[in-house]
């Protein structure tokens, strides 16, 4: 039993999308798919040449927030969308109905639909996956060349991300939604 | 064997108790034999060719699922929600309506009790036939909001509450049929609560929209109540328009203009709702309220909306005071066109603001807004969803005496 979170030193990213290929081959998401469980937002450079801002220039990669407090979970009708043992929110295919209201809730447009299933699906931290066959990394993290990512147990004291995130200022996106994501971008 | 017996005991119960509703015997024939009037020709062709769209559409979406719609991953909601919206709407209206003779013991209202209640039940099944297209798992939908409900989502109470309306406006009809006045009271009551927390519940559908700025709040829950009214007004003169080809008798043309002075408070209190919800999103400035406010002013179907659904009929009522009730049924028409538009606009407006504003792949350009267009598979069910109603309640002309009894 665990609470998993993670900690995104984003500011290392350097957007090579290693995280999304991982993704989609641990996950099995379809070739193609846009924005799928994760992805990577660019804010262009902005300015003119040669007065260009180059601090305007980032890289967010971002994917399910793993809220405590999740509008996907809280509005979904046949509690397709619950928390599991370990407080990663997955969603429950066999019940799902696509009724697309947790595409709607979703702060960070962190679902999509699975064209497999013909459900909503999004990020679950590799619990299908990784997870259940003993590791303990989620596939992004374990590609990631910058180290970008640091996933752990939140109810550990001496885990990595609870140390970084003792350590570190941080923020969460949209925190004034109250939706208590679990995932943390250092500053 | 015992079983057997009394599963026949309870069927032959049940066809006793049909028995007892009464009815006209018809038959294909009469269905097809109607005053063949250029009007009437013209209405029953659009409704044949409506519901071939239907099977068309359905037919489609059986073959390519979703994405034979225009819906997209930040657009998830499309036409077939608003046109879903719009009939519930019209159901609830419809029973609102209905409700001011037969359970508010309004007199001059009861001549149109019957002829609402049953308009209540095939607008409702005509919205039921379009959301069944637009929810990928309907049949999952029916196992397990019953096995694992969803108490804290408001669409698990909006098709609960809609399944339990639909059943207390059956029993409230046979009961209005049967001229059981006082069972038909209490039923219609108890429909009409819980039709009111059901759509109260669809507004909150969108009210509980944390994210979405622009629908969430307050606004929504009650502003359905408020539209339902109205809408149910429009379709009574609809309804009593084609009945009395819009020769109405005295007592048909005092309700319609107490429906009318009716609908003129019902237009100025939405028309003031309106105005100062666009003047509070806009207020301030706040992302993701003022700008999409700011936005929707700019659109053509708002604009569509504010005049086809408040200002034309409103002005109609003004003009003559309420009297002008021929007018009012062509004012109903583009109303109800208005009304279509209003609920357009309240799915489309809820969805127009990006929830992730950055480019994610090359070449792209930042999202700004949200852009739905309905595919043709999805105008295809939703003039089928209309043809649906449109037959059933010709199917009901016939099939049932609608209009009031003679000593009622």
């Amino acid at each position: 039993m665990a609470r998993y979170g993670m900690a995104l030193d984003y500011k290392n990213c350097i957007n090579c999308k290693a995280c999304e290929v991982a993704c989609k081959e641990e996950n099995g998401v379809l070739l193609g798919a846009d924005k799928h469980r994760i992805w990577v937002g660019v804010n262009e450079i902005e300015g003119v040449w040669p007065n260009l801002s180059i601090t305007s220039s980032s890289f967010l990669p971002s994917q399910c927030q793993q809220c405590d407090n999740a509008p996907c979970e809280e509005v979904c009708p046949t509690h397709a969308t619950y928390y599991d043992e370990n407080g990663v929110v997955r969603v429950d295919s066999d019940k799902c109905i696509l009724c697309s209201y947790c595409m709607n809730a979703c702060p960070y447009d962190a679902r999509y639909v699975d064209d497999r299933t013909v459900t909503v699906d999004k990020c679950t931290f590799c619990s299908d996956t990784r997870l259940a066959r003993g590791l303990t990394t989620t596939a992004c993290q374990n590609t990631c060349p910058t180290k970008v990512r640091t996933f752990g147990d939140l109810d550990d004291p001496e885990s990595e991300i609870s140390i970084l995130l003792k350590t570190r200022d941080h923020f969460s996106l949209k925190a004034n939604l109250g939706t208590e994501p679990k995932l943390f971008y250092l500053t | 064997m015992a079983e057997a017996v009394t599963n026949e005991g309870i069927v032959a119960k049940v066809k006793a108790f049909l028995a007892t509703i009464p009815h006209n015997k018809i038959t294909l024939r009469d269905l097809l034999n109607y005053p063949k009037t250029p009007v009437n020709n013209f209405i029953a062709l659009l409704t044949v060719l409506f519901l071939a769209f239907f099977v068309i559409g359905v037919g489609n979406y059986l073959i390519h699922g979703h994405e034979a719609y225009g819906v997209t991953r930040e657009h998830p909601w499309g036409l077939l929600i608003a046109v879903y919206i719009f009939f519930v709407v019209s159901s609830t209206g419809l029973c609102i309506v209905g409700s001011l003779g037969d359970v508010f013991g309004f007199k001059d209202f009861e001549v149109i009790s019957k002829r609402a209640i049953f308009g209540s039940i095939v607008t409702i099944l005509s919205g039921f036939a379009v959301i069944a297209f637009e929810i990928g798992h309907p049949i999952r939908m029916l196992i397990w909001n019953v096995l694992t409900p969803g108490l804290r989502s408001a669409i698990w109470w909006m098709g609960t509450l809609y399944g339990l309306y639909l059943t207390f406006m059956i029993i409230e009809f046979v009961f209005l049929l049967k001229h059981d006045m006082r069972r038909a009271k209490i039923f219609g009551l108890i429909g009409l609560l819980v039709g009111l927390a059901a759509h109260s519940n669809l507004g909150g559908v969108f009210g509980f929209l944390n994210t979405r700025l622009i629908s969430q709040g307050v606004f929504y829950p009650t502003y359905f109540i408020l539209t339902a009214f109205i809408t149910g007004i429009y379709l009574a003169f609809i309804m009593m328009g084609f009945r009395y080809r819009l020769n109405f008798p005295e007592n048909i043309r005092k309700m319609l203009v107490g429906l009318a002075k009716i609908q003129g408070l019902l237009l100025a209190i939405l028309m003031f709702f309106e105005t100062w919800k666009m003047m509070t999103a806009i207020y301030g400035g706040v992302p993701g309220r003022s700008d999409v406010a700011e936005h929707i002013l700019t659109t053509w179907p708002f604009w569509a909306e504010v005049l086809f659904g408040m200002l034309i009929p409103f002005l109609i009522i003004l003009k003559s005071k309420g009297q002008n009730v021929t007018g009012m049924f062509w004012g109903s028409l583009i109303g109800m066109v208005g009304i279509f538009f209003m609920r357009y606009d309240l799915v489309h407006d809820t969805q127009l603001k990006p929830l992730q504003m950055m480019e994610t792949r090359v070449y792209q350009l930042p999202p700004e807004w949200v852009h739905y267009t309905p595919s043709v598979t999805e105008i295809m069910i939703s003039l089928g969803g209309l043809g649906i109603c449109i037959l059933l309640y010709y199917i009901g002309t016939k099939l049932f005496n609608l209009d009031a009894d003679t000593e009622h």
